[in-house]
Order: structure tokens, then C-alpha cells, then sequence
């Protein structure tokens, strides 16, 4: 359904990942894990098209991706980027129903059900963005991007800088929406728990390439892998 | 001094900063929005004033001239933004100088096709009268059309769909394209809407000052200080500035007019 291959890419001439493969298949939560720098978000930016690629391809839903980024969220590609990213002097109503009108869905509907979904948002409809706790914006940077009505959502390091709470919360509401949506998920992350409670099978990475991939029971079982790749 | 010569002034500095804020508001936008300081803004101005003028001779009234003249200069801004001002974004200072260029084009197209010296159309003579002076009608009337506009504006950016866009664009360029706003197509229509803002004030301002290729330099100087003064976000400070900068000269002028400052 959404797949990367020999994907290749970096900053100006730096080269960051090399021949990077994976998949995640209709419905699938899959884990992408690994220590800082080894260039989790660097493939997340290949697979928007934010960085321009130096090799390789990215699929989704069976398609060859466009190359440019606003093609790819219509093609049902949605991102939470690390750091959120929200518009921060636009209202949390605004975040999102700018991200439904861009991708021709009702914006009216989009804020009705992120509401729905995220009954947190609900009393701050009308603040911006920027003024919202770390929490929050993560919150509504999911919201944004489940607006786009996407098929496969990317999500970089969604527990950075939030309280305990409210990533339970979080794990939650992703696992709810894989269910009873069908979309698939590519989460990068550091904290091993939080892709323990959402993901069933997960890629290692280590400079700039895929090292192994394995599945959530051998993963939890293997202390020894968790203690060398992940420093836990 | 009496009540109605304090009326008069007040009335007179009004009017003056509203045209002022007329001529400015395309200017803001496109810097606001797009941080490209435009300086064919004055030249689009000029555009605008001949288009409109144009079509008041070819017998279109003079009141469904402006729409024309805002179609023709967002057609041209639209053009350029895609030909020249796309491949300079970030760049401010080439910004600046690729869009004097284009003003010099523009002054000298307007010098072949019309002369350096182009009849007004007139202002429509109707005047109100204040215990012992006398204020001409069409002035008073650009603080009418200048809050108009603002209005216009601020709805624009905030109850469109293209509002939120652009808004969103400016703010985080590369999550607005990874939300799916085509940031090339809204930076266009951006920058169209300064020109065509620009072409309505040249059109709507022809009766206070008439269409010359030349006219572009005078506004331009006044319209890129207020933006200045004003500073890039909101239009509120460009609607206080030119309050400012317009109601504080109009003493040296018989009439609101831009020409004479």
C-alpha cells in the first residue's frame, strides 16, 4: 500500500539515507525505530517529498508518487512532522479546516470530527495555535493531518516533549483510528513503549539505513537489541 | 478659528490618508504575505489608471472601468509573478531590483503607447459646503472606498479558503505544502491581488490624479514608507501610518493630492 525503495537522500550534498526499503500495507501500524541522528526524520521528509531525492521512489495506495509534497497529501499521504508544526497565528478551527479545503473535503465536516475525535481541542476552537501547550499542538498537528483524509499517515517522533497523559491519550486515539478508519501508520519514534502499546512490526535503523526489521513479540522479547539500538 | 474650519482639516486629513491607505494596501499585502518588497507597485498603480482611463474613452462609464483596470493588472501581476518574481523568492534585495526593472519597463511601455502628457478624466464636480469653506465631494468619498477596501482585505485573509492558505503558507512554508496547499498557485494569486489591488487604486484615484507613466514615482515613495513604518504584518499598522504619514501633510495642499507632497 504505502512503500519506499532504495530510497536515497540528504541536505544540499550530504547524503543521509542510503537504499532505504520499507513497506507498511493496508491498515498496518509499523514502527520505525532508532537513536537520534540515524535519519528516522530524514526518510519521513524523503516520503513527503520535502527534501528532493537523490534516488529511489515512494508508492502510495499502488501509485508512483508525484514529486512535489502538496500532490502527495492528495494522493492520502499525512504528516506529522517532529515539532508539530502548527500554524501559530491561525485558530485551532482554522488548522484544520485549512488542511480539509486544500484536499477538496468539506472543512465544516473536517473541524465537526476532529472535534469528535479529540474532544480536547474542543474548548480551545477558537485560540491559536501557537498559544497551545506542547500537547495540544501535537494533538492538533494528528488533527491537521487525519483532515487530509489520508490512507497512510507519517508520524515523526509524536511523543517528544509531551506529558505521559497525554501520549497515552494519543496511543489511544491512533490505535481508534487504524481500526475503525483502515489507515496506516509509519510512527518514528525513540520512546519503545509507545510503539510496543500501537505497532505490530517495526524497522531498525542505524546510519542512514534500515538495519533490521522484526515484529512486536521478538522486539519485546530481545532485551539485548532494545539495550544495543535503542539505549534503553 | 472656528468649529467648521477644524471639521474642514479633519476632513481634509482624513481623506488624504485614505488615499494614501488606497494606494498602500496591495503593497502590504504582498509584502505581509510574501515578503517581496515590490517596487513596480507604483507602475501597476499607473497601469491601473490607464486602463481605466482607457476604457472611459472607448465609452465604458467610468464607474465599470475599475473592475477593468483590476482584471488587466492582476492578469499582468499574475504574469510577472510567474515569469520573474517566482525564481527570486528569499532573495530580497534581487526581489527589490528585478522589480525596479520592471517599473522602468513599465514607465517607458506607458511613454511609447501614451505620451508623457495624458488629459484627466476630471473629478466629478460636486462639492459639500462647511459653515465657510468649501470641500471638493470626490476626496471625501476615498475614505468611503479606503475602508471598503480594508474590509475587503481582511475578509479576504480571514473568512476565504485562499486567506487561510496564504496565511498558512507564510507561516510554515513547508507544512502548508505538506497539508496540500500548491504554494506556487497561492504565491500567484498573491501577488496578483497586490497588483490588482494596485490597478483599483490607480483606477479609483483617476479623478484626483491623473494618468501619467510617471505617476508611478510618486506614489510609490509615500506607499513603501507606510508599509515600512507600518512593518510587514498587519494592516491595521498600514491603515494607522497612513493615517499618520497622510493626515500630517495635508496643509501644504490645496487638495488631498498625492502629486504635491
Amino acid at each position: 500500500m504505502f512503500r519506499i525503495s532504495n530510497a536515497t537522500g540528504g541536505y544540499g550534498k550530504t547524503t543521509i539515507i542510503r537504499d532505504v526499503a520499507l513497506q507498511v500495507a493496508k491498515g498496518e501500524v509499523v514502527a520505525l525505530l532508532g537513536r537520534n541522528g540515524v535519519g528516522k526524520s530524514t526518510l519521513m521528509r524523503y516520503a513527503t517529498g520535502l527534501i528532493p531525492p537523490m534516488g529511489g521512489q515512494v508508492e502510495i495506495g499502488g501509485q508512483i508518487a508525484p514529486p512535489t509534497p502538496a500532490k502527495r497529501a492528495k494522493l492520502g499521504l499525512g504528516y506529522v512532522p517532529q515539532g508539530r508544526f502548527v500554524f501559530p497565528r491561525m485558530t485551532v478551527t482554522e488548522n484544520i479546516a485549512v488542511a480539509a479545503a486544500s484536499n477538496g473535503h468539506s472543512a465544516r465536516d473536517a473541524v465537526a470530527e476532529a472535534m469528535a475525535d479529540f474532544p480536547m481541542l474542543k474548548p480551545k476552537a477558537n485560540d491559536l495555535a501557537g498559544g497551545l501547550s506542547g500537547g495540544q499542538q501535537q494533538v492538533l498537528a494528528l488533527a491537521r493531518a487525519l483532515a487530509i483524509r489520508p490512507k497512510i499517515l507519517l508520524l515523526d517522533e509524536p511523543t517528544e516533549g509531551v506529558q505521559p497523559s497525554i501520549i497515552d491519550e494519543m496511543a489511544g486515539i491512533l490505535k481508534r483510528i487504524n481500526h475503525e478508519r483502515g489507515i496506516a501508520i509509519l510512527v518514528a519514534e525513540q520512546d519503545l513503549d509507545f510503539c510496543l502499546s500501537i505497532a505490530s512490526r517495526a524497522y531498525v535503523m542505524e546510519k542512514g539505513s534500515i538495519r533490521l526489521e522484526t515484529d512486536r513479540e521478538s522486539l519485546k522479547a530481545d532485551k539485548a537489541l532494545q539495550q544495543q539500538l535503542l539505549g534503553v | 478659528m472656528g468649529i467648521d474650519y477644524l471639521a474642514t482639516v479633519l476632513l481634509s486629513s482624513l481623506s488624504s490618508a485614505s488615499i494614501l491607505l488606497i494606494a498602500t494596501i496591495g503593497l502590504a499585502v504582498v509584502f505581509g504575505l510574501m515578503g517581496v518588497i515590490n517596487l513596480a507597485h507604483g507602475e501597476f498603480l499607473m497601469i491601473g489608471a490607464y486602463s481605466a482611463l482607457t476604457a472611459a474613452q472607448m465609452g465604458v462609464p467610468y464607474i465599470l472601468s475599475i473592475p477593468i483596470a483590476v482584471v488587466v493588472t492582476m492578469a499582468i501581476g499574475a504574469v510577472v509573478e510567474m515569469l520573474i518574481i517566482r525564481r527570486l523568492y528569499g532573495r530580497i534585495f534581487d526581489t527589490m531590483l528585478a522589480t525596479w526593472g520592471i517599473s522602468i519597463v513599465f514607465y517607458q511601455l506607458a511613454v511609447l503607447i501614451f505620451g508623457t502628457v495624458t488629459p484627466g478624466i476630471g473629478m466629478p464636480q460636486y462639492s459639500i459646503r462647511i459653515g465657510a469653506y468649501s470641500l471638493a465631494g470626490y476626496p471625501l468619498l476615498m475614505i468611503g472606498v479606503a475602508a471598503l477596501m480594508g474590509a475587503f482585505v481582511y475578509l479576504l485573509m480571514t473568512r476565504t479558503v485562499y486567506g487561510m492558505k496564504a496565511r498558512a503558507s507564510i507561516q510554515e512554508p513547508e507544512m502548508a505544502q505538506a497539508i496540500g496547499i500548491e504554494s506556487a498557485r497561492v504565491s500567484t494569486l498573491t501577488f496578483a491581488i497586490g497588483c490588482g489591488l494596485a490597478g483599483f487604486a490607480g483606477a479609483v484615484l483617476l479623478p484626483i490624479v491623473p494618468a501619467t507613466p510617471s505617476m508611478g514615482f510618486a506614489f510609490v515613495i509615500k506607499a513603501f514608507l507606510t508599509v515600512v513604518v507600518a512593518g510587514p504584518v498587519t494592516l491595521t499598522g498600514s491603515a494607522l501610518t497612513a493615517l499618520g504619514l497622510g493626515g500630517g501633510r495635508v496643509d501644504h495642499c490645496e487638495l488631498p493630492h498625492l502629486g504635491c507632497g
